[in-house]
């Protein structure tokens, strides 16, 4: 093997190691360019938005939520919401049992309300959206999906009403857990009022988010994500049931109610201009 | 002659080489997913084929390469004819590739070179297209071992009762999405949820025991997929690598139910001690689970994993401590006549020194947690209970 022969491997040696390492350069590029070449750069758009909440959780209560918002976002990952909406709200099956079976339980003469029992309905929130990751899917071969995730944080008002399922200010029926005026005893359907203790307020609200929005063909898109509402629980303690079902006011304010969280999973879509 | 043959290797060489970078089938790719671009269709003719420029730039390429006629159906070598272009920064080829992006045509159409360039037969520099992003996966699972640690697993639906622990998950991934996954899991807090203890504490009503069962342990095995998998950028500066892991499994768990909350006893001259909490064993249940969440991938051999698992499990309270309602019944009757319990006919299972005795330290007559043990086989109850917990972890891949 003579010099010209090493010269020669080691020519034909380093010709293939070179576009070796552009590959590995490339692939690298790949990498790099594959989310940061952002197809959807939402910074400077109007955007409007329309959701539907579910609760995640219940034990007194359930809402569900219809909001509708409108964002600008200022940044391609930071933006300002306001939202406005309603949430119909109910007491759950647990609360209907829990009010029929306490008007019958009269070993129980002094008790606390429950707490958590708040129901909100008309509320309004402004916020901000951070949104510092944005991503790629592959749902299918070549059908990527465009995504931001974000975390969402805001305060506003909301109207709150209570309906208590321990102090029954006038008993139809004690056996029957009875304290409205329905026509049939079975059918709780047929009563257009009911006798339970109510109390409404407007409060402040906290509310906090994580999210996904999905883009789908450049304007529209698609949001799921996890949010909170956070409210100031207020409740009475040291009810005396001669006071209530006569419906005289009873006991004290809780010294430290606490607060209230409804957690729900939104869905929603969003347009932006 | 030598030095001509030396020439010629020195040229041949590169496009050989260059050939195979961009053709695709032999860039190193780990994983089943496709690491480069599909190959282009089949001869499909153009609809409408652009015209070619009329001052287009002669491409280097070897002699052997073909030309490319932009009004002739796309050959298959088109990866042959972009392999000079990884070569050299000069603008590409202007005919429009098989797998050019959708929405090139809205967007502003560039001439710089270097976002003309091709990588993996796409645009990459080019802003406005979408094409070929996630198809390349950095990190291949295919035949590698995971072992899973989550040091915190907290229930999220807790109702009735809160539970929190760790696990451990093992997982070896037959293919890129599939594997078999085998995992444990301690609680070290389950309790009842202050719901609950407010429940009974306020409105004398309590959930059923079946429906406030506690879960002490599990251990299951079933599989694992990740349908999905992408790439992120956070705040454009670091990218990582994620998959949607979808799991599903069956095994046991060992179930336990609240006695009696931790109580205040005051013993004989006026001491109070200060009672924990105590529980009663309810035996070991069918357990099943379905889950989902993210795995983000650092590196080839670490991950963090985030999920959110549906623990199932079926509860049916007849029996506590292996005690059964007759054999309450009797410890209460012998309770009542000072009666050693030894001498009762009771069933096999029943651990009754459970219920007897003075606990040393606190004071606590076990005897008087009989008939709270009674209360709970008094009427059998039976529910499917969901657990849903979250959990956070990291695991080690190899």
């Amino acid at each position: 093997m003579n010099a010209r022969t090493l010269s020669v491997i080691a020519s034909l040696a380093i010709s293939l190691a070179a576009p070796v390492a552009a590959a590995q350069e490339d692939e690298q590029v790949l990498d790099n360019v594959v989310v940061r070449n952002r197809l959807f750069e939402p910074g400077g758009q109007l955007e409007l938005s329309l959701g539907v909440g579910l609760p995640v959780q219940t034990h007194l209560t359930a809402h569900y939520f219809l909001n509708a918002g409108v964002a600008y976002n200022l940044f391609d990952t930071f933006a300002i919401e306001a939202r406005a909406g309603y949430a119909a709200s109910r007491h759950t099956g647990l609360a209907r049992s829990i009010s029929e079976s306490f008007l019958n339980r009269e070993d129980k003469q002094i008790t606390d309300e429950l707490e958590d029992l708040w129901e909100m309905n008309v509320h309004g929130v402004a916020g901000v959206r951070w949104a510092p990751i944005y991503g790629k899917l592959s749902l299918v071969s070549d059908l990527p999906a465009h995504f931001q995730a974000y975390v969402w944080a805001g305060g506003g008002l909301g109207s709150f009403q209570r309906n208590s399922v321990i102090q029954c200010t006038r008993v139809v029926d004690r056996e029957l857990g009875i304290c409205d005026d329905r026509s049939a005893p079975d059918d709780r359907g047929s009563a257009n009022e009911n006798y339970w203790a109510k109390e409404t307020r407007v409060a402040p609200v906290v509310s906090a988010a994580v999210g996904f929005r999905f883009f789908v063909l450049g304007k529209h898109g698609v949001r799921l994500e996890l949010r909170d509402w956070v409210f100031r629980d207020a409740y009475r303690v040291n009810l005396r049931r001669e006071d209530w079902e006569a419906g005289r006011e009873s006991g004290e304010p809780a010294s430290s109610p606490g607060f209230t969280h409804l957690v729900q999973f939104d869905l929603g879509y969003t347009f932006s201009f | 002659m030598r030095p001509i043959l030396s020439l010629a290797l020195l040229v041949a060489a590169p496009a050989l080489a260059l050939a195979q970078a961009s053709g695709g089938q032999s860039v190193p790719a780990p994983g089943a997913e496709t690491s480069v671009p599909p190959p282009p269709a089949q001869s499909q003719p153009k609809p409408e084929a652009p015209e070619p420029p009329s001052s287009r730039p002669e491409p280097i390429a070897p002699q052997e390469a073909p030309e490319p006629e932009a009004e002739a159906p796309a050959p298959q070598g088109t990866e042959q004819q972009q392999a000079p272009v990884l070569a050299e920064p000069t603008p590409p080829e202007p005919a429009t590739p098989e797998d050019a992006p959708v929405l090139a045509a809205e967007a502003p159409r560039t001439t710089d070179a270097q976002q003309q360039r091709l990588v993996h037969g796409a645009p990459l520099y080019n802003p406005n297209v979408s094409v070929h992003i996630v198809q390349k996966k950095r990190f291949a699972d295919e035949g590698k071992h995971e072992f899973a640690f989550f040091p915190a697993t907290v229930q999220v639906n807790g109702k009735y009762t809160n539970h929190a622990g760790s696990a451990l998950q093992y997982i070896y991934h037959l293919h890129e999405n599939f594997a078999f996954q085998a995992s444990g899991q301690y609680n070290w807090y389950s309790n009842e949820s202050d719901f609950n203890l407010e429940l009974i504490d306020k409105v004398r009503e309590q959930a059923q025991a079946a429906s406030s069962l506690l879960l002490v342990w599990g251990a299951q095995a079933g599989v694992e997929v990740t349908p999905l998998y992408g790439k992120f950028a956070f705040l454009n500066d670091s990218l990582a690598q994620f998959s949607v892991v979808l799991s599903g499994g069956a095994g046991v768990g060992a179930t336990r139910h609240l006695i009696r909350p931790e109580v205040t006893n005051e013993a004989e001259g006026g001491e109070r001690f200060t009672v924990p909490a105590r529980f009663g064993d309810t035996g070991t249940k069918f357990l099943g689970s379905v889950g989902g969440g993210f795995r983000l991938q650092f590196g080839e051999s670490y991950a963090l994993r985030m999920e959110v698992r549906d623990l199932i499990y079926t509860a049916r309270v007849d029996k506590v401590d292996g005690c059964n309602l007759a054999d309450f019944e009797a410890l209460e009757a012998a309770r009542a006549a000072n009666q050693d319990f030894s001498t009762l006919a009771l069933s096999g299972s029943c651990n009754y020194q459970k219920f007897d005795g003075v606990d040393p330290k606190t004071k606590k007559n076990y005897r008087e947690d009989i008939i709270l043990g009674r209360d709970l086989v008094a009427e059998p109850s039976s529910d499917v209970l969901n657990n849903i917990s979250f959990y956070a972890g990291f695991s080690i891949l190899f």
